[in-house]
């Protein structure tokens, strides 16, 4: 049986919908591990890569303070700066939402549709376990197909 | 275990420089970087102190190419190697999919390389993994200098037979292209769900 399709798509509109209730400027969800898993909004003048890799290194960082202080984690961060803003909150134990915003002013309404997002967000990912069938990714053709690649990537000259 | 978005057809595995402070591990990645086509990285992020030690990581990701339908990528991290940035390197380590240990190979530093392996192996017992069974590759950096230590003297020391071992001037590139396809070869070769 396949897997519904939902999923990132499903998470792609929770994003979107989010940047347009709360006229927010990007809205983004990464992993622990520092890989963005879908953005939306504007992300033009982003480098996404780079950011969902610092963020997640903050995000850890800070998981360390909170149990220097005897909490589990800090849910939340909130980073002010002039013209710019940046929430993030974490979502269904492992994700972050980032939400880079302008209007100050705008911050309980952003915190408000974060709340929300993150909720729908987890539901989602809560449904979309492995899909059947997903254990063809480590055969014997892929992996032989990848150590060419690397081969040929890192190849001494 | 890598990051795998089932919807996007999207694979990301993560390999980390290890090692004690000032071996090199910084000056590997700037190399691959920089020999690697421009249309496989992205930029390189390098968050450094004013005495060009990393203060918390630097990294790039590495686009392997698309493979049985899926787009593979390697991300490729430094932790920070002075001592008393365990924290970071901890948290920099947590989810890594292959380790990169970079030696210093003066004898003088004999004592820091066994310090940061060891916690390198306290870690990886920490986040549950078997380290005996994960992708590992040790460097011996700095071969052009002078007083070193023999190869297989950290092996000995740490009880590490078998690891494959590397030579390496990372500042002139040698060994350090064959010390990453090694690393990432185990990867692909352990990589199993």
């Amino acid at each position: 049986m396949n897997q519904p399709k939902e999923g990132k798509g499903d998470i792609r509109q929770i994003l979107s919908d989010l940047v347009e209730k709360s006229g927010v400027l990007t809205a983004m969800l990464i992993s622990k591990e520092g890989v963005s898993i879908t953005e939306a909004g504007d992300t033009s003048y982003l480098n996404t890569t780079a950011m969902a890799a610092l963020v997640a290194g903050m995000f850890s960082a800070t998981r360390e303070v909170a149990r220097m202080v005897g909490e589990k984690q800090f849910s939340i961060l909130l980073q002010q700066g002039e013209n710019r803003h940046i929430h993030i909150s974490l979502v269904h134990d492992s994700k972050m939402m980032v939400i880079v915003f302008e209007d100050y002013q705008r911050i309980g309404l952003v915190r408000h549709e974060a709340r929300k997002s993150g909720e729908a967000i987890s539901n989602v990912l809560a449904r979309c376990d492995k899909p059947e069938g997903a254990e063809e990714i480590a055969t014997p053709q892929f992996k032989e197909y990848a150590l060419n690649l690397i081969d040929r990537i890192f190849q001494t000259k | 275990m890598p990051h795998i978005n089932y919807q996007d057809k999207e694979i990301s595995f993560k390999i980390v420089y290890y090692g004690p402070g000032m071996s090199g591990k910084t000056t590997n990645l700037m190399y691959i970087h920089s020999a690697l086509d421009k249309e496989r990285t992205g930029e390189i992020v390098i968050l450094d102190t004013q005495e060009e030690r990393t203060l918390f990581f630097d990294f790039f990701p590495l686009e392997l190419g698309r493979i049985e339908g899926y787009s593979v990528r390697f991300n490729m991290y430094t932790v920070p190697g002075q001592v008393f940035y365990e924290a970071s390197r901890r948290l920099i380590l947590e989810g890594a999919d292959g380790v990169v240990f970079v030696a210093d190979s003066q004898k003088s530093r004999l004592e820091e390389n066994i310090e940061s392996f060891t916690m390198l192996q306290k870690s990886l017992s920490g986040f549950g993994v078997d380290w005996t069974r994960f992708p590992l590759v040790l460097q011996y950096n700095k071969r052009d200098l002078s007083d070193l230590l023999p190869l297989g003297t950290l092996e000995g020391q740490l009880g590490l037979n078998g690891l494959p071992i590397f030579e390496a001037v990372a500042v002139e590139g040698r060994g350090v292209m064959e010390t990453i396809r090694t690393a990432s070869r185990q990867v692909i070769e352990k990589f199993q769900l």
